[in-house]
């Protein structure tokens, strides 16, 4: 039986380990820092890294010491282009380039010179804005329809096969616009929006959680035009998140606060410094960007564990659609990470900003749906 | 067993010292059994080798409280087996609660090139276990129960069951 069991051959075993060797070697090249020894070389290397952004720009050895200290604040073994996503689906990224869709084989199609986007409920539809302007286009490019408003931000679409609602801001005000463009209406009251971006829930009918200046959220229904529900003031509001099972999450500058579908809180997870959260597709969990950490929170059992750490703080979190995979970013190193949600597994895109021609740090907008 | 104890113990001195050509001779030597051993409990390829990852990077956390007087193979392939089965078991687990539900579609397992694979497959994950690690990795009984923190006669009736089940499935 012994060699039976030892002669099997396992498919993809040899990858499997070269894979595995890499994420250990890492591992053990970033060791140091949780004893405590390395953390004044790190703050040193942050502080390297801001003056020789200026010297990378104009020279070539400038470049190079750019790079050298991208690879210390990196993921050691990094692809050098995004030649794959690890899970199914497409990406909608936002660079100083454009608005791009990006496919499972890395491919990118740049949809247009536009600043943020989000996509409809299904991926068939991107929503995008310019300053001045909200646009609505296919996932290739096609304009549909747009909407001439001041300072328009954050759209966020949702809804069903037949009837879908955008909402966005425009200055400091909300606002809901039919899925066709038309209808548009202002949404919130007063006092006014704050800057985070508004979070539809997903129901039958339409309910959009938004933060005021004053710290509070809101529930609204535009169909009724009806107020589901407001919290009381809270520590910053700087993220909303509605899971598949009707919870909120409200991200403030010390906690993470769920509040259940009629507006009862039902948790409160103290944790200060998260710049991002995603609940997973199944509601079940909570990735949590917070530091250079990547953690994951799960809801019911109350535990958080840490998926990843960086030697550098962390920008966004999104989920594959199937929700086995995470999607970080580190913008000092120039890397995308892609954790798997299980633990251990990672794999690193290097060059990022130049795959997107932008001098700022691209921003993934989301990772939506098959296909 | 995968190295001689002197190398192993040489490794372990380096890679806390900090020496990735030591870290790598460890992880080479013990890797494939660490990864077999995954495979033949979950029987999934990138399930094991997230167990098999997993245990790998549990030891370099803990390089520096590593008792270097103990053997390396015996503390990971502890790590890995109990991983492994409580994969097995929360697989089984999910693969009723998440029926129905749409994001749940897990690709099919590889197939079983083998009968005697097939019929491991149909054994409970902790028969699993105590098999591989008896007929794989070598383990006694005893020192089976000293891994998994069972009493050695649970050991020995999970062995029996498991050998009797096998024997009677591939006649």
């Amino acid at each position: 039986m012994r060699r039976e069991l030892e002669q099997l051959e396992i498919p993809g075993e040899h990858e499997a380990r070269e894979r595995t060797w890499a994420v250990v070697a890492a591992a053990h090249a970033a060791r140091e820092p949780s004893r405590g020894r390395r953390r004044p070389w790190v703050a040193a290397v942050a502080l390297a890294l801001a003056g020789a952004v200026v010297t990378a720009a104009v020279s070539s050895p400038g470049r190079a010491l750019l790079r050298s200290l991208r690879e210390q604040v990196g993921v050691e073994r990094a692809a050098p282009a995004l030649f794959r996503l690890p899970a199914g689906g497409r990406l909608l990224v936002s660079s100083d380039g454009g608005v791009w869709v990006v496919g499972r084989d890395g491919g990118r199609r740049r949809l247009g010179a536009y600043l943020s986007a989000s996509w409809s409920p299904h991926g068939r539809y991107v929503v995008a804005t310019r300053r001045n302007s909200l646009y609505a286009l296919t996932p290739a490019g096609e304009e549909r329809w747009s909407l001439a408003r001041p300072g328009v931000r954050f759209p966020r679409w949702a809804g069903s096969d037949v009837d879908t609602r955008i909402a966005y801001l425009t200055g400091s005000r909300l606002h809901v616009v039919a899925g066709d463009g038309r209808g548009d209406v202002d949404a919130g009251g007063l006092p006014a929006a704050a800057r985070v971006p508004p979070a539809w829930r997903q129901s039958r009918r339409f309910w959009v959680a938004y933060a005021d200046t004053r710290g509070r959220v809101t529930v609204y229904g535009p169909q009724a035009g009806a107020v589901l529900f407001r919290t009381a003031p809270l520590d910053h509001p700087r993220v909303l998140e509605w899971s598949r099972g009707d919870r909120l999450l409200v991200v403030t500058r010390t906690a993470l606060e769920l509040y259940g579908a009629q507006g009862q809180r039902v948790r409160r997870i103290p944790l200060r410094g998260v710049t991002a959260a995603a609940f997973a597709p199944d509601g079940r969990s909570i990735a949590i960007a917070r530091g250079s950490e990547l953690l994951l929170a799960d809801v019911a059992r109350r535990r958080v564990r840490r998926l990843f750490a960086g030697g550098s703080a962390l920008a966004g979190v999104a989920w594959s659609p199937d929700g086995r995979w995470l999607l970080t970013a580190l913008p000092a190193a120039d890397q995308w990470v892609f954790v798997r949600a299980s633990g251990g597994r990672i794999e690193a895109v290097s060059n990022v900003s130049a795959q997107f021609r932008s001098q700022r740090f691209p921003r993934v907008e989301g990772w939506c749906c098959a296909g | 067993m995968a190295a001689a104890g002197r190398d192993e113990r040489a490794w372990v001195r380096g890679a806390r010292a900090g020496s990735a050509s030591d870290l790598e001779a460890l992880f080479r030597a013990y890797w494939p059994r660490a990864f077999r051993a995954a495979y033949l409990v979950v029987h999934d390829a990138a399930a094991a080798e997230d167990i098999a990852q997993e245990a790998f990077l549990a030891a370099v956390r803990s390089l520096d409280r590593f008792d270097r007087r103990r053997p390396f193979g015996p503390w990971l392939h502890r790590i890995v087996v109990n991983r492994a089965i409580d994969h097995a078991r929360g697989r089984a687990l999910r693969a009723e609660a998440e029926l129905g539900d749409e994001h749940a579609s897990p690709a099919p397992a590889a197939p079983l090139d083998g009968d005697l694979l097939a019929a491991l497959a149909a054994l409970p994950p902790e028969q699993r276990a105590v098999i591989v690690l008896r007929h794989l990795l070598g383990y006694t009984p005893g020192e089976i129960a000293r891994l998994l923190d069972l009493p050695r006669g649970t050991v020995n009736s999970r062995l029996r069951r498991g050998l009797d089940a096998l024997a009677e499935t591939l006649g």
